[in-house]
């Protein structure tokens, strides 16, 4: 998947296990990048009566570098509490909710949004780095942008919820200086085929050229029924350029902002019996994500959680693993003289290197870069000068000619699982290396999948509401 | 029920710690922290502060002993992590650790 469940520690740990990140300038109001995160993954709609919901100890942080030394200028940091109308009943509400602070809604979440600016930002309140870099007290600036605001409710069914999009459209929060923010439960955008994937690396449309071979079929998509936590956050550009402006040449350096979200959890925690729990000491980071599975595909088993716990100035020592992926070399063995050429590229590629650590430099795709310099990090790189596509975007996004899309940032849409094989099966090295001539199927891989229109919406927070419990599963 | 009388999580971490803890417990441990800043964990050794950290406490003052062999202890209060070099102190929860490996919870009068 793309993050969700990727590493053994964060897979038994949903509320801060994060899935998605999503950057993008907004289709519709252009002078704003919206940042999405998506945590609590894989929710099965009728999941209650303890529905799904945010961490109230789980510290979230979507972090953005505006100078490109791999270390955040800029952090939205996410607190949420829970409130219980009556501990008497086990219900989760009472009877139909028909707004947010309706009193037939029995457990409610609540969450605050602080603004952290300094050379640093993964010092607010963490503790000192596993790598054991010298931990200097940090010079850090905050700004609370709101507190006490409501997240909506699961989706339960047309009994409990009955009007569904209107009370997300209430939980959508204007903050001061143009800034829009949601959170709360929502459809998965990130579509994927688990089942094929997962059975060694399948494609059902190509599956007939498989080391174990099936008639070729059409992909399934996994998520389209599930749902997930997402936190979104429209700003101006304005506010996160390091030059303070909305930049209009694509080609400057003022142009390009790294984004990743984390998640961190209290560094001790105490269970002290009678289902009492006791909490102490700095936060830690425990899950984070930059591109798509990046800590899934590209991170061995061995060192996903400590990448998990590190930060993205870190990854120098994770490039080995861009440079050489396990998966181009699995997938000539998986797919018997289908890619010839990939099985005989040895050297280190340095085409994932830009798409995943630095950005691409300006002279490689023409008209575009999102290049931030030479310290590799796991970002997602946007390129904020770059107008958003509003007609016939690609879902291939860069690939498909459509520089709006991922690997310049990454929006709902984008097929970012076939982008992804694509490049790693050869398809981008030609970018470094024109003598290299890509295998015939390379530009074609996919899973045979296309999103589906009602996961989305053409506004803020962009993602589709949440599937409900009552119809999904169908009968 | 009046929402404000409502349960929330935190209220209750922070209720319950109060009961595990104690206001005694959270003073003892601000004037412990207090006596080390000054010069001793243990009293008998001075403390050193290596890593320095985050704020003020509010919560429950937890704390281990981070590296016996170097006599360092490490005091978790509120977001602030503090280790200390008390050897004295260290070799004295390592006794006490070392005393009883039976398992189980047991409060031993001093």
């Amino acid at each position: 998947m793309s993050s969700h469940r990727e590493a053994p520690e964060i897979s038994k740990d949903p509320a801060a296990d994060n899935a998605d990140v999503y950057a993008f300038v907004s289709p519709d109001r252009p002078d704003t990048v919206t940042l999405i995160t998506n945590f609590v993954p894989l929710q099965d709609p009728p999941g209650g009566p303890n529905f799904f919901e945010f961490g109230d100890d789980v510290l979230y942080s979507i972090y953005i570098d505006n100078d490109g030394d791999g270390k955040p200028e800029i952090s939205y940091v996410f607190n949420f509490s829970n409130r219980v109308r009556d501990p008497n009943t086990f219900l989760y509400n009472t009877g139909p909710i028909g707004s947010l602070n309706s009193p037939k809604w029995n457990r409610r979440q609540f969450y605050s949004v602080t603004r952290v600016e300094g050379d640093d930002t993964t010092k607010y309140g963490t503790a000192p780095a596993a790598n054991g870099h010298k931990h200097h007290k940090p010079k850090l600036k905050t700004h609370l942008l709101g507190r006490g605001l409501a997240c909506p409710p699961c989706n339960i069914g047309p009994r409990s919820t009955p009007n569904y999009p209107a009370l997300g459209q209430a939980a959508v929060h204007s903050l001061p200086g143009g800034i829009k923010v949601f959170a709360g439960q929502r459809t998965d955008g990130f579509y994927v085929d688990l089942g094929s994937t997962f059975d060694l690396a399948d494609l059902r449309p190509f599956q007939n050229l498989h080391l174990i071979p099936s008639a070729a079929a059409a992909g399934v998509d996994a998520t389209k029924m599930l749902n997930i936590h997402s936190i979104a956050i429209q700003i101006p550009i304005s506010q996160l350029t390091s030059n303070h402006v909305k930049p209009t040449d694509v080609m400057s350096k003022h142009a390009v902002i790294g984004v990743w979200s984390g998640a961190s959890r209290r560094k001790v925690r105490m269970i002290n019996g009678s289902g009492e729990l006791s909490e102490s000491g700095p936060w830690v980071q425990v899950s984070r994500l930059g591109n798509p599975l990046f800590n899934e595909v590209v991170v061995p088993m061995g060192h996903k959680d400590r990448w998990n716990s590190l930060y993205p100035v870190d990854d120098k020592q994770f490039a080995k693993y861009v440079q050489h992926p396990e998966l181009a070399g699995l997938l000539p063995v998986l797919y018997p003289k289908v890619f010839p050429n990939l099985a005989g590229l040895k050297a280190a590629r340095a085409d994932l290197e830009a798409i995943l650590l630095t950005g691409i430099p300006k002279g490689i795709v023409p008209g575009f870069q999102n290049f931030t310099g030479s310290v590799p990090a796991d970002q997602l790189r946007l390129n904020v000068a770059i107008p958003p596509k509003t007609s016939n975007p690609s879902i291939y996004g860069l690939l498909g000619n459509d520089a709006a899309g991922f690997p310049n940032g990454r929006r709902v849409f984008d097929d970012v699982v076939s982008i992804e094989l694509r490049a790693i099966a050869g398809a981008t090295y030609p970018l470094v290396n024109k003598s290299y001539t890509p295998d015939a199927a390379a530009g074609k891989l996919t899973e045979g999948l296309t999103p589906a229109a009602n996961r989305y919406q053409g506004t803020f927070p962009y993602l589709a509401p949440p599937q409900d419990g009552f119809d999904v599963p169908a009968s | 029920m009046d929402e404000r009388k409502g349960v929330d999580r935190r209220s209750f971490i922070k209720t319950s710690a109060g009961v595990a803890a104690g206001a005694a417990g959270i003073a003892a441990g601000a004037a412990a922290i207090t006596r080390a800043e000054q010069g001793g964990l243990g009293g008998a050794v001075t403390s050193e502060m290596l890593e320095p950290t985050g704020s003020a406490p509010k919560e429950p003052i937890m704390a281990y002993v981070h590296d016996a062999r170097r006599g360092e202890v490490t005091v978790l209060a509120g977001t602030s992590e503090t280790t200390y070099r008390d050897p004295d102190l260290a070799k004295r929860l390592v006794s006490a650790a070392t005393r009883r490996l039976t398992g189980g919870s047991d409060v031993i009068a001093p």
